[in-house]
């Protein structure tokens, strides 16, 4: 029985590395033949379907460009929260802090993108992008700017929701634990601290807000806003 | 007709203290109004402000050129991490440059108005080069051109006729024109080196040039 098994596995092993080994076929093709250029075109890094069924890879594509002008809007949110006027510089901290991080995840979206054997378009749009959304506006007080930061943070959560499903259940041809587990480590679990803190965030301007009939409001932003400076 | 606007200048000025002082029964205020600053210290004129925004629009087209030749480079078939490392760092400083403009013109008392419009986001021109040699070429040909605009900047602020920006000349040529020249001697330096090797020893020399750029010894 175990030597049955035993041949049996060996049999399995061979078949797989024959089904496997396109790059070695590759090169022992070309390195036999009398030209001198090697084209070896499946000697690159896509495995696993990447690229070839469903869209993750598209959407992750897409999903580097969205962080892309995120992070350029969160930059000009806090640009806008540090002028002479509106003055609030903890406003201003909480959307440097985002617009850093999703800068840093652009660079790091474009290297697995590169990683997975694909090229990256930084023209390429999600399917799950509506057109209208396209304006983001900057001069919004206190409580709007907070409300975009949330809205626009959970946006970036299910978009990473949704290339996971895309990745693992969605499609019978697709299956790519790798990508799974990359939005896990490196966006899901960040991405639910952030939402909690800005939710949080406007569940106490909310409370300030309606307090006292709003006689607190003008104080409670300007110790809030100082709240933020030390918390970002 | 000089009267009539008048007039209802002074009727828009009631209805909308009317509708100020009636505010809270008409729904909850979010947000504190606006206040009056007197604005004697805003001394930066119309053309150097539309400048200063142009260059930083540049600087941030700048960025997300070098993160496409990051990108490139990052392929597998290409396989160069010292250039990509190299670009997408340019990228990051290109953004840096961006915000420091920024944070000037926050500073002199600009971007209370018209911040949205500042930055438009659209994708790079290039995608692909032919080799490390000829990015590099393209890295000097776009720092030139940034390099070039500064000065466009410097001169838009110190001829005007009513205000030579003499703070803001100062900065744009003691910082940034500094970090252009020495960023461009870099550039065109690791340019000369690689197209060297390249004439004899194209692939290994790459190679060799790419992991320099990793800061590794081999």
């Amino acid at each position: 029985m175990t030597m049955f098994g035993f041949a049996l596995a060996c049999i399995l092993a061979v078949s797989g590395a024959f089904a496997a080994d396109t790059c070695y076929q590759d090169v022992s093709m070309d390195c036999g033949q009398a030209s001198n250029s090697l084209a070896l075109p499946r000697c690159n890094a896509v495995y696993g379907n990447y690229g070839r069924h469903g869209n993750v890879a598209t959407e992750l594509q897409a999903y580097a460009n969205l962080h892309l002008e995120r992070s350029y809007e969160y930059l000009l949110s806090a640009s806008y929260y540090n002028n002479y006027q509106t003055n609030r510089l903890g406003f201003s901290k909480l959307f440097r802090k985002l617009s850093d991080d999703a800068w840093e995840k652009t660079i790091d979206l474009i290297k697995h993108v590169t990683k997975r054997g694909d090229m990256m378009d930084f023209s390429r749009r999600s399917t799950q992008e509506e057109k209208s959304e396209k304006n983001y506006t900057v001069e919004l007080h206190e409580l709007e700017s907070l409300a975009k930061a949330l809205d626009t943070q959970k946006e970036l959560a299910e978009r990473a929701f949704y290339i996971h499903r895309e990745a693992t259940r969605n499609s019978p041809q697709m299956h790519d634990p790798e990508i799974a587990q990359y939005l896990e480590e490196e966006f899901v679990e960040k991405q639910a601290d952030t939402i909690r803190n800005l939710a949080g965030h406007t569940a106490d301007l909310k409370k300030f807000i309606v307090a006292n009939n709003g006689q607190d409001l003008s104080l409670a932003l300007y110790l809030f806003d100082e709240y933020l400076q030390k918390i970002v | 007709m000089f009267s009539i606007t008048k007039k209802m200048k002074a009727v828009i000025f009631v209805v909308a203290t009317l509708l100020a002082v009636c505010a809270p029964t008409f729904g909850k205020q979010c947000n504190v109004s606006p206040v009056n600053i007197p604005k004697q210290w805003i001394t930066m004129q119309q053309s150097c402000r539309s400048s200063m925004r142009r260059q930083i629009q540049m600087e941030v087209a700048a960025s997300l050129q070098y993160l496409a030749m990051g990108a490139h480079f990052s392929r597998d078939g290409i396989n160069r991490p010292g250039f990509a490392k190299l670009f997408f760092d340019a990228g990051s400083e290109e953004r840096e440059h961006a915000m420091k403009l920024i944070d000037y013109l926050l500073m002199r008392g600009e971007l209370d108005t018209d911040v949205t419009s500042l930055i438009q986001i659209r994708p790079p021109e290039r995608k692909s080069w032919e080799s490390g040699v000829d990015a590099l070429e393209h890295a000097l040909k776009l720092e030139s051109e940034v390099t070039k605009s500064i000065r466009s900047v410097i001169i838009a602020c110190e001829s005007d006729p009513k205000f030579n920006d003499y703070h803001l000349v100062d900065y744009l040529t003691g910082e940034f024109l500094e970090e252009q020249y020495k960023g461009q001697r870099d550039l065109a330096g690791k340019a000369s080196t690689l197209k060297k090797m390249m004439d004899r020893h194209s692939s290994l020399g790459e190679f060799l040039f790419d992991k320099k750029l990793l800061g590794m010894d081999i």
